[in-house]
């Protein structure tokens, strides 16, 4: 750590430049931003497409993953800088062995907004579950051990007392397959994804996330432990960039402040990269109804964070040693629910 | 030249240059070789120059598996997979030997059926998994039905190249003795093809034990692929290399199984 490597040193150079506050007077530095094809990762989006990014001196490529769990892998092995998505178990693992560190907040339940939805399966649905206070024993789709959806499912059974059995398929698509065809009972997911899948029939919407966890921190802003413990230029220029982003989705999608002209180029914006192969009509109606508050200025809730860490430790899913300090590095955004 | 003429005179003894290049066993040098690499990951990982996130400690792998093995949890791991790689092995192997041995008797069923096992060989069975939940459900049938196709295809070829790789001699020996048609099969071509379908054997089961992995990649809590899994996606690097260790020595005990069974039955060839 301490030996002065190149990376190291364009960060001495960056902070230097960014202490200047002129950052986009310095060569523009390339950043490659992890991100999913969902309308949670609309900050990132909005930021390359505006400028935003180029403003705050970063020359930024996205690349796209299918899960929160690789974009975590690719982070520790530097082939991605930032990326945003949900804290899971692989997640804290790699914190916990010094690769990466959460520095922000994104995509948070807030009472009020439509928010995650519970659904179950057609066959499940009239056997009975129409409520989340019935799915104990029932089989509750997730795409690994440790991810979100396993947390999200464990807390709202055990709201009620009650304990799925959990089914892991590896991928979203593949979960909507299983929960399609009833393979599974049950599953929680994002709205954009939710609605059309129950307006399909095949699917039901039986309850919130939000009920059962509000102020739900479902996905963190986080960087290499490397760039968050040594190179501040580069991370608060890209937090700046993103939080613009995030600022005009907030305003446009879910405040609904900015008009609906604003409105409508947020959703070109988020229509090349979420549901691209669909029509715009149609996709925008998903984009629109799946609008879900992300933290103004990356802010992060300590207490959501902290609710995740103590359940993926109390289920034996990372090593008990691990502390909020451990993966958190709270000195770039405000704090939250502390 | 001169050397050659001196030589001639003194009658040189000549000394003798056969041998080599032939395999001798040295017992010690596989196990040397693995502790050796065990050891440098061991000094690696605990000096420093290998970080964690590269690779985990072995003595914390070997730590992990005994607390599998304590918790119990190694057995609730182990039952289903081996269920699964014996009911999965024993209907695509067994009907991978029916289905080849009956391509080596019959011309017809040869050509009809080769080229159908040719198209089915390459078809990366783990693509079709998706398929297989929907026809077979997504608890144990599409487990099963997964490895028995992905050995199924393997087993038929080499158990129809090993019944026509029969000595033809003493098939026609049998003919001139007189032996039925059903005496030749029984006792000439199925001890003559053995050989054969045993080495496929060792492919095949080798090849279900790499897609136990990918059949518990849906829907399975319990077993030794969905375990890997579960540690991959928490990034446990000592979980994932104690599952690999377990799959690993699952390898060596079916190897040494049909070992075995080569022994018992291969006793004829003297």
């Amino acid at each position: 750590m301490s030996s002065l490597t190149r990376r190291g040193t364009l960060g001495l150079i960056g902070a230097a430049a960014a202490g200047l506050a002129a950052p986009a007077l310095a060569a523009r530095r390339r950043v490659v931003v992890g991100a999913m094809n969902l309308t949670s990762h609309a900050g990132s989006f909005i930021a390359l497409e505006r400028g935003y990014f180029a403003d705050a001196g970063l020359d930024a490529e996205l690349k796209f993953f299918q899960a929160a769990q690789p974009m975590a892998v690719a982070i520790a092995s530097r082939d991605a800088d930032f990326g945003v998505t949900a804290i899971s178990g692989g997640l804290l693992s790699l914190a916990q062995k010094g690769a990466v560190k959460v520095i922000g907040g994104a995509l948070s339940e807030e009472k009020g907004i439509d928010g995650q939805k519970i659904l179950a399966s057609d066959a499940a649905f009239k056997a009975g579950l129409t409520s989340p206070a019935g799915l104990d024993g029932k089989r509750f789709g997730i795409t690994t051990a440790g991810s979100s959806f396993h947390y999200m499912g464990a807390r709202i059974a055990a709201a009620h007392g009650g304990r799925p059995e959990f089914v892991p398929l590896q991928k979203v698509g593949a979960v909507i397959g299983a929960l399609k065809s009833g393979q599974i009972d049950a599953w929680s997911i994002v709205p954009h994804i939710a609605k059309p899948l129950a307006a399909s029939g095949a699917v039901h919407i039986i309850g919130n996330v939000a009920d059962y966890l509000p102020g739900y921190q479902v996905t963190t802003v986080f960087t290499s432990a490397a760039n968050a413990g040594g190179d501040r230029g580069l991370v608060e220029a890209f937090l700046q960039a993103f939080s613009r982003g995030v600022a005009d989705y907030n305003a446009a999608m879910v405040d609904r402040s900015a008009g609906e002209a604003a409105m409508q180029a947020v959703v070109d914006i988020i229509h090349k990269y979420v549901y691209a192969d669909q029509p715009r009509e149609k996709a925008a109606v998903s984009i629109i109804n799946g609008s879900m508050r992300l933290n103004e200025g990356a802010a992060i809730n300590l207490a959501s964070v902290r609710d995740q860490l103590e359940w993926f430790q109390s289920e034996g899913l990372v090593d008990a040693g691990i502390t909020l300090e451990t993966f958190l590095d709270t000195s770039y955004v405000k704090v939250i629910g502390a | 030249m001169a050397d050659t003429a001196a030589g001639m005179a003194a009658a040189v003894e000549v000394p003798f240059r056969g041998g080599g290049f032939a395999p001798r066993p040295k017992r010690w040098v596989g196990p040397a070789t693995f502790l050796a690499l065990i050891a440098l990951a061991e000094w690696g990982t605990w000096a420093g120059w290998i970080s964690p996130l590269t690779l985990p400690r072995p003595s914390a792998v070997v730590e992990t598996l005994i607390a599998l093995a304590r918790s119990g949890l190694m057995f609730d791991h182990l039952l289903p997979s081996l269920t699964r790689l014996a009911v999965g092995a024993a209907l695509g192997v067994g009907a991978g030997i029916a289905v080849g041995v009956l391509i080596g008797l019959f011309s017809h069923l040869r050509a009809a059926l080769v080229p159908l096992v040719a198209a089915l060989f390459p078809i990366p069975k783990i693509a079709l998994l998706p398929l297989f939940v929907i026809w077979f459900g997504i608890d144990e049938g599409s487990k099963y039905a997964l490895i028995a196709f992905g050995t199924f295809t393997p087993t038929v070829v080499a158990t129809f190249g090993a019944v026509d790789n029969v000595d033809r001699s003493l098939i026609r020996m049998g003919q001139s003795f007189g032996l039925s048609w059903w005496s030749i099969v029984r006792k000439i071509v199925l001890p003559g093809a053995m050989p054969g379908i045993l080495s496929g054997l060792r492919i095949s089961l080798a090849i279900a034990i790499i897609l136990l992995v990918a059949a518990e990649m849906l829907g399975a809590r319990y077993g030794i692929g969905a375990y890997i899994l579960e540690a991959g996606a928490l990034y446990d690097l000592e979980r994932l290399f104690a599952g690999v260790v377990i799959l690993s020595l699952l390898g060596v005990l079916t190897s040494a199984a049909i070992g075995a069974l080569e022994r018992r039955l291969l006793g004829w060839r003297g």
